[in-house]
């Protein structure tokens, strides 16, 4: 597979912090990679290194085989690039704003104007056209911020947690948009802290903590890295020690937690734990509400390689 | 690329309700205060003769300072048509009395070799008074440095009759020359309303800054999300820089324009024959103004709205010292800290403006255009090293 992207060895220091701590790794072709991490922990100054725009103390990052410098216009007309604050001129509507950041990329008007009507045809604008920035609403927003670094039909985009602060419909459609722009051909760096984002979108998933590479793999690879194997959640009112205690003897059963009404079993291996527990609880007649099986999230992968949950 | 890039950046320059307010509104809205404020002094264009008085006794030495008191006998001789001053020789004492009972608009004491003048309040003829006292000083030191220099070469070359009557005569010819000549202003226009319009008018220039500050703020990584946005295009950032600032300049001039328009036409106010070189100190004034805040904006690391402010602050007080809240201040820091007002670009342009009244010549003009020119360069100068930055330690 084609690397678009290797970054190695990338070094980033604050003073005495190291925001980026030897980081390496590769983008394919084709593929969305998906840089899942808190906050803080580098993912946006990865990307605003690889862009060039910041400084790092050391490594190397090459772009489609080429060194990327500030002055590599030949390789800057291929990226795209959204960054997690809203970019647009308040004073510019829609069409303008989406036309301004074009005409940097694209001269021949005819040209952009067909790639800038399919823009805001792939983020749903066409009825916003006319509108100024501060005539939207969040969701809004954020997808004319993402059609103003797209519209250009970039090779390469950049989409730096774009899905912040919007609401529901309008993140479906933003995702929808991304994998539409992933089958168009272009490749694709997402950056979130929202693990459910990376599950349903990135062929690949970095997980980033403190600058460093966590683990790197496909979704369903790094749940193997969580060491369990089923998490089953029941609502379960008043639960007597000495029934914890026994649920704890039960086949496969790692570790029990009850916590607000809320009991959580986990377990390493088995395959119908679900069945048994059922069983068990009908058996000592425990009363439940609700009871689900869950298999293992990026989050409890987080949380066995860092001790801590993704969003703390 | 250019010209798309100056399209918009003019579009949003033009689009910004704050930028316009600063740059077009708010000088036409002082204008048209000030207006209304110094129409009632206005009844009389023509400056009056003013009455002043000259402190003589053997004990003050008027004699032996020949040149301050020659030159106040020709600017009150009634034969001449430039008159500036009716003047009394009294005691110090009978001057006082006079001042007290505003019979004089102030008077004149040889202290120490070196005049001094006192008055009793702050107005057109105290302002002229002092400034005219100035310029005699000055005029006075030029021709004793000349004839000590001119002396001390005639002595140095072994000439023992050295003819001092031509030494004399040549020095004089060199002064009237230079421009410390003063004009006849008893004829001109100058007034309350004119000053404070050149105020006025520097201020506008200088608030160019904004539009200066707004066009780097949008092309820099380090300033914003879309200064982030235009850095990762494969544009060149001098490109983006470049017609950002000559579409922030052209908009500041269109501003002055219309203020100009408006003075003129609304406010009926008569620049005069200088008409054009007011307009080449405006476009000169407002290079100054952008550099102003392209300094601000490259050197100053804070987010916008400080920034504004900073720049706001600056004018203003450039204006205040040169005179915008009244001209006796442009006077005082003048003769105090003259440093500050050789630095102060609101300075520069007033005291272009007022040059063009005061001055036969206009050497003093193109001296405060040089001043503006160097000090823009300066300015760009220093921002080119924080522009010229490819990328950041942070953003």
């Amino acid at each position: 597979m084609k690397n678009i992207i290797e970054v190695k060895n990338l070094t980033k220091e604050y003073r005495n912090l190291k925001a980026i701590d030897d980081l390496s790794f590769e983008v394919h072709e084709g593929e969305i990679l998906g840089l899942l991490g808190p906050n803080g922990s580098g993912k946006s100054t990865t990307i605003n290194c690889i862009l060039s725009l910041l400084k790092f103390s050391k490594g190397s990052i090459k772009i489609l085989g080429k060194e990327m410098k500030p002055d590599s216009y030949d390789i800057k007309k291929d990226l795209g690039v959204i960054f997690q604050e809203v970019a647009v001129f308040e004073e510019l509507t829609v069409y303008e704003n989406i036309d301004y950041f074009c005409g940097l990329y694209i001269k021949d008007k005819t040209t952009r104007k067909k790639y800038i009507k399919e823009a805001i045809e792939l983020v749903g604008l066409e009825e916003f056209k006319k509108f100024y920035p501060k005539q939207l609403s969040g969701g809004l927003l954020r997808r004319l911020n993402i059609a103003c670094g797209i519209a250009h039909k970039p090779k390469i985009i950049f989409l730096d947690e774009p899905t912040v602060a919007v609401d529901p419909q309008s993140r479906n459609s933003i995702l929808d948009g991304i994998k539409k722009l992933r089958d168009q051909g272009a490749t694709i760096v997402y950056t979130t802290h929202y693990m459910e984002e990376v599950e349903i979108l990135c062929d690949r998933i970095i997980i980033l903590d403190k600058g460093k590479v966590l683990a790197t793999g496909t979704s369903d690879k790094l749940k193997e890295l969580a060491k369990i194997e089923e998490k089953v959640t029941i609502e379960i009112n008043n639960l007597q020690p000495e029934q914890i205690e026994k649920i704890k003897q039960l086949e496969n059963v790692d570790e029990v937690n009850y916590n607000v009404g809320n009991l959580i079993i986990t377990y390493k291996k088995g395959k119908n734990n679900l069945g048994e527990l059922i069983e068990h609880l009908k058996k000592e007649n425990i009363k439940y509400n609700k009871i689900y099986s869950e298999r293992p999230t990026l989050n409890d992968v987080f949380l066995e390689l860092t001790g801590k949950e993704l969003r703390d | 690329m250019f010209i798309h890039n100056f399209k918009y950046a003019f579009k949003t320059l033009f689009r910004n309700k704050m930028l316009i307010f600063w740059t077009f509104a708010f000088p036409i809205i002082l204008g048209t205060f000030f207006n209304l404020a110094f129409s009632n002094i206005e009844n009389s264009e023509k400056l009056d003769i003013i009455n002043i008085a000259i402190i003589d006794n053997e004990d003050l030495k008027l004699d032996e300072n020949k040149g301050i008191k020659e030159a106040f006998e020709q600017l009150s001789d009634e034969q001449n048509e430039d008159r500036l001053f009716y003047t009394q020789y009294v005691s110090e004492e009978k001057a006082k009395e006079l001042l007290e009972n505003d019979e004089i608009s102030g008077y004149l004491i040889i202290e120490e070799n070196k005049p001094k003048t006192v008055i009793k309040t702050n107005g057109i003829n105290e302002t002229i008074l002092k400034y005219v006292t100035e310029q005699i000083m000055q005029t006075t030191k030029i021709v004793e440095d000349l004839a000590t220099e001119k002396i001390t070469k005639e002595i140095q070359s072994g000439n023992i009759k050295i003819d001092y009557q031509k030494i004399y005569q040549d020095v004089l010819d060199i002064a009237s020359q230079d421009n410390v000549k003063i004009k006849n202003i008893s004829n001109t226009n100058l007034s309350y309303t004119m000053i404070e319009f050149y105020t006025l008018i520097a201020m506008t220039c200088l608030y160019g800054g904004i539009l200066g500050m707004t066009s780097i703020n949008n092309s820099l990584a380090n300033m914003g999300e879309v200064g982030k946005r235009t850095s990762v295009a494969p544009i060149s950032k001098g490109k983006v820089i470049i017609s950002s600032l000559l579409a922030s300049y052209i908009t500041q001039l269109i501003g002055l324009a219309i203020l100009f328009a408006y003075t003129i036409f609304a406010l009926k106010i008569d620049y005069g024959t200088n008409l054009p070189l007011i307009i080449l100190l405006s476009l000169t004034g407002s290079l100054a103004g952008l550099s102003l805040g392209i300094a601000v904006a490259t050197l100053v690391k804070s987010n916008e709205n400080v920034k504004t402010g900073i720049l706001i602050a600056v004018t203003m007080f450039g204006c205040f010292l040169s005179g915008m809240m009244g001209i006796t201040m442009k006077y005082i820091v003048d003769k105090n800290i003259p440093i500050v007002n050789k630095l102060n670009p609101a300075s520069m342009i007033t005291d272009g403006f007022y040059s063009l009244y005061y001055y036969d010549t206009f050497d003093r003009y193109f001296f405060n255009i040089a001043s503006l020119l160097i000090f823009s360069g300066i300015l760009i100068l220093i921002s080119v090293r924080g522009l010229r930055r490819q990328k950041y330690d942070s953003i």
